[in-house]
C-alpha cells in the first residue's frame, strides 16, 4: 500500500518528532509514504478567504491526483480542512469553475476521487483493530491516560465522517490497545484553544488551563494528542510558569504506539519525555 | 607595484564594501553585537562556501551550472588573471600559450561560458507559474558582465591567434630570423600549425614545412604549443578569418585587450553593488548559528542585515512556499518570499514608497504560516523564517496591526459606522449567495442558546464578548450583517465547529461565523488601507 504523506505546515518545524515516528510506524506497518511538493492545506487562510483555504486544498489533492495517491496525515486540523474543502467544492459550482482555470494553469485538475485519511481513521478502519493488536510486542502495564479528540476532524460529522461527534471511541479504542488506560473525559472533544493562539493568547491559554485542570481531576498522567496543533497546544505548559503545577504530560499517539511497537526511542524522536525510559 | 588603474579599482570597490557595510550596521544597530553573541556556525560556513551544499540539495543542475562557473572563474583569476604572481612562480616554464595552460585557460573560459548562459536561460524563462514576473534587471547585470568578459577573452584569443602583425613583432623580437626564404618557410608552418593568417599568398610544398618547423622548434616551440589546445578560441579565429585583413590592420587586438581589461576592472568595482556582492554575504550568513537550530530566535528587533543581502534572487523558496496558493488568488507578490524580502530590504532603507505598498507587505507576510520551508532550501543559507518574524514585529512597531488586532482596537460602533454602502462589499466569498446573506440558512433559529452553551469561546471569556453566536444569528435576523462581522464573536470563533453540530434546527453556525469572519476581514483590509492613507 502506497499513500501520499502530508505533514502540514507545523510537523517539519515545531514538531519534527511527530513526522518521524508518524514514518517510522507506517513503515513497520508496511504503509509505503511518498513526499510531494505540497503546500499549506489551508486551514489557516480559513478565516480570512474560503477562496484561497479551498484552492490550497484542492491543489493538493490535485498533486496527489498526479501521482495516482490518497492521502494521509497525522494533523487533524489538515484533515478537517481537506474534508471541509472538498465539501465547498463539491457544493459551489462557480468555486469549483474558477479554482478549476487557476489549476488549469499549472496543468493540474482534480476529478474527486482522492481519499484523505488520518491516522487515527487509516488504522481503526482500514487497518483494523485486530491487525493492529498483533503489532503490538510489549505493551504498557496500565498508565491513565485522557485522549483529545480534536475538533476538525470530528465535527461536523457529516462532512468529516470521522467518528460520532458526541460520544467518540476510535482515539480509546487505539490508545487501549497499547496497554494503557484510557478515562472517561467530559472534555475529550472540545477545543484545545490552538486556533486562536495567535491572535488571543489569553483566551487560548484560559482555555488549556481549565482542560488542564479538569484532566488532572479526573486523575489522568498522560494527555494523548493525534494532532499537530493540539500537541503544540499542550506543549504551551511546558513553557508556562503558572502550568507546572498540573502533574499531567502531553504525548502523542504515534510515541505511544510506537514504544508498544517496539521502536526505540531514537526511531521516535522522543527526548526528554518519561517515554524515554 | 599594481597599475594605477587597477589600484583605483581596488579602493573603489574596497570602499564600497566599507559604505555598504556602513549602511547595514546603520539600518540594523544591534547587528555587530549580537553576532558575535551568537556565535558562529564555522560547519555551516564551509559546506556552504566551500561545496554549496545547501545549493547541491535544492537542485543538483543549478549547482552544477554554479559550479561550473565557480571552478572556471576560481581557475582564471588564480592562474591568469594574476599570472604575474601566482603562475610565473609556480611554473618555472609557465607561459599562457604553452599547454596544459592554453588548454586550461580555454577550457576554464568554456566551463564559465555554459555555466553563464544556464544562468541567463534560466533568468530569462525563470519561473513558468509566476509568467508575469518582471526580469530582474540587477541580477542580469552581473551575468551579462561575466559573458561579456569570457567572450571577449576569447575572441582577443582568436584575434591574437590569426593576427599577423603579432606574428612580425614576435619574430622580430624572439629570433634572428631576418626578411627572406626563412621567413617565409615559418610563416607557411605557422600558416598551416597556428592559424595565422598572412596577407600574402604562401604556397606549401614539403620542403618549406621542414625547414619551417626546424625554425618553429628553435625559436617559437619553448612558449607556443600547436593552437589545437585552445579549441574554443581556434574555432573562434577559423570564424574570424573572413575578416582578417581588417582586424589585422586596425590592430582590434588592442581594442579587445583593452576592453578585456576594462571589463575586469569593471567587475572589482562592481563587487559591493551588484549580485556579486553575494560572493562575500553568503559566507557571512551562512556562519548564522540560528539555521542550525531549527528554531525562532527571539531576540526583538535584531535583524542580521548583511544576509538580508545575500539574497540572489534564485527563487528556490518560492516555488517551495506553503502558501503559493495564496498568491495564486490574492496575486500580492509579498507572499512570496523571493519578492517580500526586497521589500522588506526596501523598508528598512525606507524607500518602500507609499500606504499600498506597505499594506500589502504587511498582509502579504502575515500569509506566512513558519513551515521553515524556505529557510531549508534558501542555497544563500539566509534564515528567512527568521526574516518574517522580524518583519512582522518591525510593521507592528510602525503601527501597521495584524487585522484580528486592528478590529480588536476598534468599538462595535465604529465598526458599524464604517460599513460599506449595501451591494458593495457583500457576497465577495463567491458568486452564491453566502449562508450569512441567505435568510433560508438562519430564519429556523429559534434562539434556544444552545450554541451558546457548549462555545468554549463564551465559556472562557463571558467578560470580553460582547455576543454569543445565538446573537450573532440574531444580528443577522435583523439584517445587521455588516454589525455582525465586527463582533469579537466572529474574531475569536475557533471553527470547532460544537455550535453547528449541536443546532437542533441544523443551522450551520460555524460555517456562517466563518463567512462572517471572510467578510470581516475584508473590511479591515480596506480600513487599514484608508488609515495608512490618512496617516500619510
Amino acid at each position: 500500500m502506497k499513500l501520499a504523506y502530508f505533514p502540514g505546515c507545523k510537523i517539519p518545524f515545531e514538531l519534527e518528532a511527530y513526522g518521524s515516528s508518524f514514518e517510522r510506524i507506517m513503515e513497520r506497518l508496511g504503509v509505503r509514504l511518498q513526499h510531494l511538493p505540497f503546500n499549506c492545506c489551508g486551514y489557516p487562510s480559513r478565516g480570512k478567504s474560503l477562496e484561497i483555504a479551498v484552492l490550497s486544498t484542492i491543489r493538493n489533492l490535485a498533486l496527489a491526483q498526479k501521482h495516482g495517491l490518497d492521502i494521509i496525515t497525522p494533523c487533524k486540523c489538515c484533515f478537517g480542512q481537506f474534508k471541509h474543502a472538498i465539501y465547498y467544492w463539491n457544493n459551489t459550482p462557480d468555486l469549483r469553475f474558477k479554482m478549476n482555470k487557476i489549476l488549469k494553469k499549472e496543468g493540474l485538475s482534480w476529478n474527486g476521487k482522492i481519499q484523505v485519511k488520518h491516522l487515527l481513521s487509516f488504522l481503526y478502519y482500514e487497518f483494523g483493530l485486530s491487525a493492529l493488536k498483533n503489532r503490538i510486542k510489549t505493551p504498557f502495564s496500565g498508565g491513565k491516560v485522557v485522549v483529545q479528540y480534536g475538533c476538525h476532524a470530528l465535527r461536523p460529522f457529516s462532512i468529516t465522517g470521522f467518528d460520532d461527534p458526541f460520544t467518540p471511541k476510535i482515539f480509546e479504542s487505539l490508545v487501549n490497545l497499547t496497554g494503557l488506560k484510557t478515562l472517561s473525559w467530559s472534555k475529550s472533544t472540545e477545543c484545545c484553544g490552538n486556533p486562536i493562539y495567535d491572535t488571543n493568547k489569553k483566551l487560548s491559554l484560559k482555555m488549556l488551563e481549565s482542560k488542564l485542570l479538569s484532566a488532572s481531576e479526573k486523575g489522568a498522567a498522560y494527555i494523548c494528542n493525534a494532532c499537530t496543533h493540539c500537541q503544540i497546544q499542550y506543549s504551551l505548559m511546558n513553557m508556562e510558569e503558572k502550568f507546572k503545577k498540573y502533574d499531567i504530560i502531553p504525548v502523542l499517539f504515534t510515541h505511544i504506539l510506537g514504544k508498544a511497537m517496539d521502536l526505540t526511542t531514537k526511531d521516535l524522536g522522543i527526548n526528554n519525555t518519561p517515554l524515554s525510559d | 607595484m599594481l597599475p594605477i588603474e587597477l589600484s583605483i579599482a581596488i579602493s573603489l570597490s574596497f570602499i564600497g564594501f566599507l559604505y555598504k557595510f556602513f549602511c547595514f550596521i546603520k539600518a540594523n544597530k544591534t547587528f555587530k553585537k549580537k553576532r558575535l553573541s551568537n556565535g558562529l556556525n564555522l560547519k555551516g560556513f564551509f559546506s556552504n562556501t566551500v561545496f554549496q551544499i545547501k545549493l547541491f540539495k535544492a537542485g543538483k543542475l543549478r549547482w552544477l551550472m554554479h559550479f561550473l562557473v565557480v571552478s572556471g572563474f576560481l581557475y582564471l583569476v588564480i592562474f591568469h588573471a594574476m599570472e604575474d604572481v601566482t603562475s610565473f612562480h609556480l611554473f618555472q616554464y609557465y607561459q599562457s600559450t604553452i599547454d596544459p595552460f592554453q588548454f586550461l585557460r580555454n577550457l576554464a573560459g568554456f566551463l564559465i561560458l555554459s555555466g553563464c548562459l544556464g544562468f541567463l536561460y534560466r533568468r530569462i524563462f525563470f519561473f513558468k507559474l509566476l509568467k508575469k514576473r518582471k526580469i530582474q534587471f540587477k541580477g542580469l547585470v552581473s551575468i551579462l558582465l561575466i559573458l561579456t568578459l569570457i567572450l571577449s577573452g576569447f575572441l582577443l584569443e582568436a584575434i591574437k591567434i590569426i593576427s599577423q602583425p603579432i606574428f612580425m613583432e614576435m619574430v622580430e623580437e624572439y629570433s634572428d630570423i631576418e626578411e627572406g626564404t626563412d621567413l617565409v618557410d615559418l610563416k607557411v608552418y605557422w600558416k598551416k600549425n597556428y592559424n595565422v593568417f598572412f596577407n600574402e599568398t604562401l604556397t606549401i610544398t614539403q620542403a618549406k614545412l621542414v625547414n619551417g618547423k626546424e625554425l618553429n622548434e628553435n625559436y617559437c616551440i619553448d612558449c607556443h604549443s600547436p593552437v589545437r589546445s585552445a579549441f574554443l578560441s581556434k574555432r573562434i579565429a577559423l570564424v574570424l578569418k573572413k575578416a582578417s585583413i581588417w582586424l589585422n590592420t586596425h590592430r582590434a587586438d588592442y581594442l579587445l585587450n583593452n576592453v578585456h581589461y576594462f571589463l575586469s576592472l569593471l567587475i572589482i568595482v562592481c563587487l559591493p553593488f551588484s549580485r556579486f556582492f553575494h560572493i562575500i554575504l553568503i559566507p557571512i550568513s551562512s556562519l548564522d548559528k540560528n539555521l542550525e537550530k531549527k528554531q525562532i530566535d527571539n531576540t526583538e528587533g535584531h535583524i542580521n542585515t548583511a544576509t538580508l543581502y545575500a539574497c540572489t534572487h534564485c527563487g528556490f523558496c518560492s516555488d517551495v512556499c506553503s502558501v503559493l496558493p495564496n498568491y495564486l488568488i490574492t496575486k500580492n507578490l509579498n507572499t512570496l518570499p523571493h519578492s517580500k524580502i526586497e521589500s522588506f530590504k526596501r523598508l528598512l532603507n525606507h524607500t518602500l514608497d507609499g500606504p499600498q505598498a506597505l499594506f500589502r507587505l504587511q498582509s502579504g507576510n502575515d500569509e506566512c504560516t513558519l513551515c521553515h520551508k524556505c529557510t531549508d532550501i534558501c542555497p544563500s543559507g539566509i534564515d528567512l523564517q527568521n526574516l518574517w518574524v522580524r518583519l512582522d514585529q518591525k510593521l507592528t512597531a510602525k503601527g501597521i496591526l495584524d487585522n484580528y488586532s486592528f478590529v480588536d482596537n476598534i468599538s462595535l460602533q465604529k465598526w458599524e459606522e464604517n460599513a460599506p454602502q449595501k451591494g458593495k462589499i457583500d457576497s465577495i466569498i463567491w458568486k452564491t449567495p453566502s449562508l450569512a446573506d441567505n435568510v433560508d440558512s438562519f430564519e429556523n433559529c429559534i434562539q434556544c442558546t444552545l450554541c451558546t452553551n457548549v462555545c468554549p469561546v463564551v465559556e472562557h471569556d463571558m467578560n470580553m464578548n460582547d455576543y454569543t453566536p445565538q446573537q450573532v444569528l440574531n444580528l443577522l435576523r435583523l439584517g445587521k450583517k455588516h454589525m455582525a462581522t465586527g463582533t469579537r464573536m466572529v474574531w475569536n470563533c475557533l471553527s470547532c465547529f460544537s455550535c453547528q453540530e449541536s443546532c437542533p434546527q441544523g443551522i450551520k453556525v460555524a460555517d456562517i461565523m466563518i463567512e462572517l469572519k471572510n467578510d470581516g476581514n475584508l473590511r479591515t483590509d480596506t480600513m487599514k488601507l484608508d488609515n495608512l492613507k490618512r496617516d500619510r
